[in-house]
């Protein structure tokens, strides 16, 4: 018989893992928390839970932890992120793309030789939440600060977390760049297709026809372009990368993000080259979606666009 | 150590690696190019690296990630792309890491010119990013000098965890001066310190930022910059006098290579019996004004005050700030990447007390 915790103050009731739960074991709880959420109790007989770990997998604000039928647990909250509760959205899955990044860098050993640096746009902030040493960068320019700290002190890993709008947008030339040059530094793209922080506005990576406060009446392709499709974009350098995209979508996706994430920085740790992992990631508040449709949202318009895979390695050749 | 021939950028360079910085990031613009040429060579001889960023706006951010890791760093440009590193600037004050920017000036407004200016003044003093924040500034007049500043530039970086900027126009950049360096090779690193990002092994984890969302904290963080700030204006002012051991009618200031074009002028009037003196400002921030305002009660009060400049009136402000309506302040420039003459300064000086 598995069991799982939920810490009711951590929750901020956006219902993934109710979601996510293949018995059904997880409702919404009448009762609100201190916060002012209606956070989720375990509801189902406790002989049910097959302790899977898809609702702790989905949750965006590490408040699920699991133990087996041993009573072994099976999920525990990294020690990579602080005990900050996060100002993200309820159901936004950068607490997700966060904790799968900072879970990777405790399984590899790097977080005490790990620099991070967080951007402009909703991550702003990700320095109150990655418990390790952090750069927070002026809008765009992340990767030039990782290509000054990883230059300066090699042994040091280094990555940025950035948004589309601070990546795709104002920060193109230094993401291209330090890609084109090769830099060893591993970099999160979290491409949510809409600027979050500033209240939704069109990012390169808004989908067309997508309404945003600054495509109210959906984005014209005409005048605005299409989606930038970043990954492709970096892939088709010659310089050897690791460049892949996946999702944050649900449990199951996210458990594949996570390999990709692992790769990426495995192949920084070896010294082997660039790596870049886009996140697809949803905005559940401007988007104006529930957290639970803003994630079919993203699975049936964002990811026909955007193909998950990887578009680039190191080992295999690239076109000349 | 023997006197070297070396061109002033190419000084620079290596007065950097003396001071104990091996580790560059730049972008290519004229008239300070030379910088980074004789760094990408001279750079992996002593362990260091050196990156050709893709524009301006990333060399600046690059110093950011480099100075926040604790390594001295440097970057160089010229005045078009020393507005493009505004922002960064801005940032690495409110963060305090310490680096040094040089700025080989050259004429503006928009692309200008080429050829030598020193119209970035009251970008330098006054300028550059956004926010209450100061940059100490240096301005060299002589290749030499600016050798010597750059250790200076370095050791007030570290001391003031500051940003410091060497200010000095295309002449300084361009010419080749015998020149002597400090130490012999590699200089040192910064000192142990408590801010530096390398990993929390073993320690409290450590953050680089500068986003204060409470006012209270934000206004906490401006009081404790300007309070260093207020230190640095006690402490840090330099300034040159020349000419001033006897009785003089009237104190022409100038900085930089104007100050040694100046020079030349002064010995030439003073052949013909005027007594000028010269002050001379070396840090541009902190600006020297008590030195300054001393330097000119010393003439009576009909004694007379020349500002010359390569621009068209910047450093100007400031000596008549110091003189605090005391006496009038004449200016004297050129701008456009003309460099006055001696004999052009010697005439103004002739049409004042001649």
């Amino acid at each position: 018989m598995s069991r799982i915790e939920i810490d009711s103050i951590r929750c901020k009731g956006c219902g993934r893992c109710i979601t996510a739960c293949p018995k059904d074991l997880i409702e919404f709880s009448q009762e609100i928390n201190d916060r002012g959420y209606t956070y989720v109790d375990f509801t189902g007989h406790q002989e049910d839970c097959s302790g899977c770990t898809l609702c702790a997998v989905v949750c965006p604000d590490q408040g699920i932890e699991v133990w087996n039928f041993k009573d072994k647990q099976t999920f525990v909250n990294t020690t990579g992120l602080t005990e900050n509760m996060t100002h993200y959205c309820p159901g936004c899955t950068h607490g997700v793309v966060h904790r799968i990044t900072a879970e990777v860098l405790e399984e590899l050993g790097l977080l005490d030789r790990t620099v991070g640096v967080a951007p402009v746009g909703c991550s702003v902030l990700a320095y109150e939440y990655f418990n390790i040493d952090m750069f927070e960068a002026a809008h765009g320019r992340a990767p030039a600060v990782a290509t000054g700290a990883k230059r300066a002190r090699p042994n040091l890993i280094v990555f940025t977390y950035q948004g589309d709008g601070d990546l795709a947008s104002i920060g193109g030339n230094e993401i291209l760049h330090a890609a084109n040059r090769g830099e060893k530094i591993t970099v999160i793209f979290v491409n949510n297709a809409i600027y979050g922080m500033t209240g939704g506005q069109m990012a390169p990576t808004s989908m067309p026809n997508q309404k945003t406060t600054t495509s109210p009446m959906g984005r014209d392709v005409e005048t605005t372009g299409y989606p930038m499709r970043v990954s492709e974009l970096l892939a088709s350098l010659k310089t050897p990368a690791f460049i892949a995209r996946g999702s944050a979508h649900d449990g199951k996706h996210s458990l594949k993000l996570k390999k990709l994430i692992r790769q990426a920085f495995e192949y920084q740790r070896d010294n082997t080259c660039f790596s870049f992992v886009e996140v697809l990631s949803t905005c559940p508040t401007n988007w104006g979606l529930s957290p639970d449709e803003a994630d079919k949202w993203l699975e049936t318009t964002m990811m026909p666009y955007y193909p998950l895979g990887i578009f680039k390695q190191p080992d295999v050749a690239s076109p000349a | 150590m023997a006197k070297v021939l070396m061109k002033g950028n190419e000084a620079l360079g290596e007065a950097a690696i003396r001071a104990g910085c091996v580790h560059f990031f730049g972008y290519p613009i004229t008239p300070q190019t030379e910088v980074p040429e004789y760094l990408v060579k001279r750079l992996p001889e002593v362990g260091g690296a050196f990156v050709q960023a893709e524009s301006e706006v990333a060399s600046i951010n690059m110093v950011y990630g480099a100075a926040g890791v604790g390594i001295k760093c440097l970057t160089s440009s010229s005045s078009p792309g020393i507005s493009l590193m505004a922002e960064g600037m801005s940032y690495l004050a409110a963060c305090e890491l310490p680096c040094v920017i040089i700025n080989i000036m050259r004429a503006g407004p928009g692309l200008g010119g080429i050829l030598p200016s020193q119209s970035d003044y009251n970008q330098a003093t006054k300028g550059h990013g956004h926010g209450d924040y100061e940059l100490i500034v240096l301005a060299p007049a002589s290749v030499q000098e600016a050798v010597d500043l750059m250790t200076l530039a370095f050791d007030l970086a570290e001391q003031y965890r500051n940003p410091v900027m060497i200010c000095a126009d295309g002449m300084i950049g361009q010419m080749m001066e015998p020149v002597e360096f400090p130490g012999e090779g590699r200089g040192e690193p910064f000192k142990p310190n408590d801010w530096e990002l390398t990993g929390a092994k073993g320690r409290a984890r450590r953050v680089v930022n500068s986003l204060f969302l409470a006012p209270e904290e934000l206004f906490a963080h401006n009081i404790h910059l300007k309070e260093k700030y207020d230190r640095i204006h006690r402490d840090e002012m330099r300034s040159d006098l020349y000419g001033a051991d006897e009785p003089y009618d009237l104190l022409l200031v100038a900085f930089g290579t104007m100050a040694r074009i100046s020079k030349t002028a002064i010995d030439e009037v003073r052949r013909d019996g005027l007594r000028v003196a010269m002050f001379r400002p070396i840090t541009l921030n902190p600006y020297p004004t008590p030195a300054l305002r001393a330097a000119m009660d010393a003439m009576g009060p009909s004694g007379k005050v020349l500002t010359v400049e390569m621009n068209m009136g910047q450093m100007v402000h400031d000596v008549r700030f110091a003189a605090e309506g005391s006496r009038t302040v004449d200016f004297y420039g050129t701008a456009g990447g003309i460099v006055p003459s001696p004999d052009q300064v010697a005439a103004k000086i002739r049409a004042l007390i001649g």
